[in-house]
């Protein structure tokens, strides 16, 4: 086995991990704040992409501020979403959350594809044909940054989490809804920050991959399943659980791409999520006892 | 009243059997062979959420796979259309109790989430594993089948109109042990789990079995009326397994109500026959179709059926005009 082969595989590997673990992280959060499962999720990955390429196609934007803005929309989307939708929930009726956001995300993804067509765009940026070279290996510089992204915003949703009191107010409620209430944290407040940096999350990883993937409508339909079986992995509600999974899952895959038939390689999630299901029901990570 | 609704139910039976005799616009047949089979999956589906109260997007892999093991039997082995429907529907309902019987292990919640990874391995199978599926291109030009009657007749489906008869023959016996199920003794001890799941396990139902049971029937009749489907279309290829076909049929059961029998075939009917005459092309259908989710989702939840279940409520908590009003009267 030629070791260099090997590297590249696992660096690819990270990469994609690491924006798996974006989409479910923001996923994992929402469901542990609020019990709801966002069906819509990756329509706003979709929308991220389909901004960023608008930006620069359109308006001549470069990479920085085309990140800044798509996460700060999308930041703004996902408060508008659970002040004008999620809210009419009142917490209650899991399978309705789910019916409802699965309307969202008809809507969406319909309403894109009728709007933009299912023809592929490829967001042209300064750094779209650059590699960084190093050694044997080859890593084109948009998945660096990518990778990069990543990495910062898990390591501030970790400071979040867990230095900010808006922050550990958020664990409270989903570790115990009722006792967090009791000590006087507000619900509203908590939720609508969760599912605002869950959204933004979403937005921040389809403007990192913009350059990385091509760009349509139907992008954020597979991916959001993937990040449903990333979740049940890493045990529901667990942030950190479904950020490991996600790394785990995104190696897993790179490395069965390159030695398996590309056949198995799509339903590697589905298959691990089953199996997780079958001898370790509450995930990987814990949690899920409470579902 | 009772024998007024045998009545209605014989009379619309009459009807769609009469249809093919009135006209022979292939237009009109397809748009019922289509009712009937994404009715019986509405029906199932309404089996499973409505009655015992686990959302499922498993029912299109049902469909599929019933579809797919139908085709396969046929065109390599040899069997019958008929073993190889039978096959189909029994193979169904075997991956049905495993799915089931692995998620409700953990909640309903993971039983949602693993039905809808389901239906999508299922596509990704379907379209990858190219030596037993055929892969993206399917299983094109399926034989005509022929069913062998008593007496050495031979019925060769050759028209339009016999695939009319026959999905809608077996749509109505579909609908008739759905029928008996939910207005027996098992459709209450349904509703009971549905309700309140720790109540109804205190009266020594057990609901795991009752939610197995709903599973495995509706994925029964999933698979069978998409191996016979599929000889209809006369090819079987991935897009049986598209998540279009398990929007539509949760619209029409969110739209019908779920938990309601008649809500569900009615808005099964109206939802197939309607956008189709009305000539939408598809992504503006399924963003209306998302429009009306959101919408019932918010205002409407009980669907149609729901709307005349609390309507009727409402009459008989109506004091009688005359009877003495001792107590004050509830007006919602």
């Amino acid at each position: 086995m030629d070791p260099s082969f090997l590297a590249q595989l696992l660096l690819n590997g990270i990469v994609i991990g690491v924006i798996y673990a974006l989409i479910a992280m923001g996923l994992s959060l929402i469901f542990g704040v609020l019990e709801i499962v966002n069906f819509a999720h990756g329509e706003f990955y979709m929308l991220g992409a389909m901004l960023a390429y608008f930006l620069t196609a359109h308006w001549g934007f470069s990479y920085w501020p085309i990140i800044v803005i798509v996460t700060v929309v999308a930041l703004a989307l996902g408060y508008v979403l659970y002040e004008g939708l999620l809210l009419s929930l009142h917490g209650e009726g899991f399978e309705r959350s789910i019916l409802l956001t699965l309307g969202l995300s008809m809507v969406l993804q319909n309403g894109a594809v009728f709007l933009f067509t299912t023809t592929p765009k490829m967001m042209e940026t300064s750094l779209s044909y650059s590699n960084i070279v190093v050694g044997d290996l080859r890593l084109p510089v948009a998945r660096v940054f990518a990778l990069g992204l990543g990495l910062f915003a898990f390591t501030a949703l970790y400071l979040i989490l867990h230095r900010t009191r808006i922050g550990k107010a958020m664990r409270g409620v989903a570790q115990n809804r009722d006792a967090a209430l009791m000590v006087g944290i507000d619900p509203r407040a908590v939720s609508r920050l969760a599912v605002a940096i869950g959204i933004g999350l979403s937005g921040l990883a389809g403007a990192a991959l913009a350059p990385v993937y091509a760009v349509h409508p139907l992008m954020g339909f597979s991916f959001v399943f993937k990040a449903f079986a990333i979740i049940i992995i890493g045990g529901l509600g667990n942030v950190s659980g479904a950020a490991i999974a996600a790394v785990m899952l995104g190696i897993l895959e790179s490395l069965a791409g390159g030695f398996l038939p590309l056949a198995l390689v799509d339903a590697l999630a589905f298959v691990s999520m089953i199996a997780v299901l079958l001898l370790r029901p509450q995930g990987l990570f814990g949690r899920g006892v409470r579902v | 009243m009772k024998a007024l609704r045998i009545a209605a139910v014989v009379a619309g039976l009459v009807a769609l059997f009469a249809i093919p005799q009135m006209t022979r616009n292939e237009y009109v047949l397809a748009l019922g062979v289509s009712f009937a089979a994404m009715s019986v999956i509405a029906g199932g589906l309404n089996l499973v959420y409505g009655y015992v109260g686990l959302l499922s997007f498993a029912q299109v892999g049902f469909f599929g796979i019933g579809g797919y093991t139908a085709a396969l039997l046929v065109v390599d082995r040899g069997w019958s259309l008929w073993a190889g429907v039978v096959a189909g529907g029994g193979l169904a309902t075997l991956v049905g109790l495993v799915i089931g019987y692995s998620s409700l292990r953990l909640s309903r919640h993971a039983f949602a989430i693993v039905s809808l990874s389901f239906a999508l391995l299922c596509m990704i199978v379907a379209r990858d594993w190219v030596e037993l599926t055929r892969g993206a291109m399917g299983i094109p030009g399926l034989p005509t089948p022929v069913m062998n009657l008593p007496w050495g007749l031979s019925w060769r489906l050759v028209r339009p109109a016999d695939f009319y008869y026959l999905l809608m023959g077996v749509a109505a016996l579909s609908h008739g042990l759905i029928y008996l199920v939910v207005t027996s003794r098992l459709g209450r001890a349904m509703r009971a789990i549905k309700l309140n799941e720790p109540l109804a396990q205190s009266q020594g139902i057990n609901p795991l079995a009752y939610k197995l049971l709903a599973i495995a029937l509706s994925a029964l009749l999933a698979g069978i009326v998409g191996g016979l489907f599929v000889f209809y279309l006369t090819i079987v290829d991935p897009s049986i397994f598209d998540f279009y076909y398990t929007e539509t049929t949760l619209i029409m059961v969110i739209i019908g109500g779920p938990g309601s029998f008649w809500g569900v075939l009615a808005s099964s009917a109206v939802l197939t026959a309607l956008p189709d005459m009305l000539r939408f092309t598809t992504d503006l259908r399924m963003v209306l179709y998302g429009i009306v989710l959101i919408a019932a989702m918010i205002v409407f939840p009980g669907g149609f059926g729901g709307w005349l279940h609390r309507r009727r409520v409402a009459r008989w908590r109506r004091p009688r005009p005359g009877a003495p009003t001792n107590t004050p009267s509830i007006t919602p």
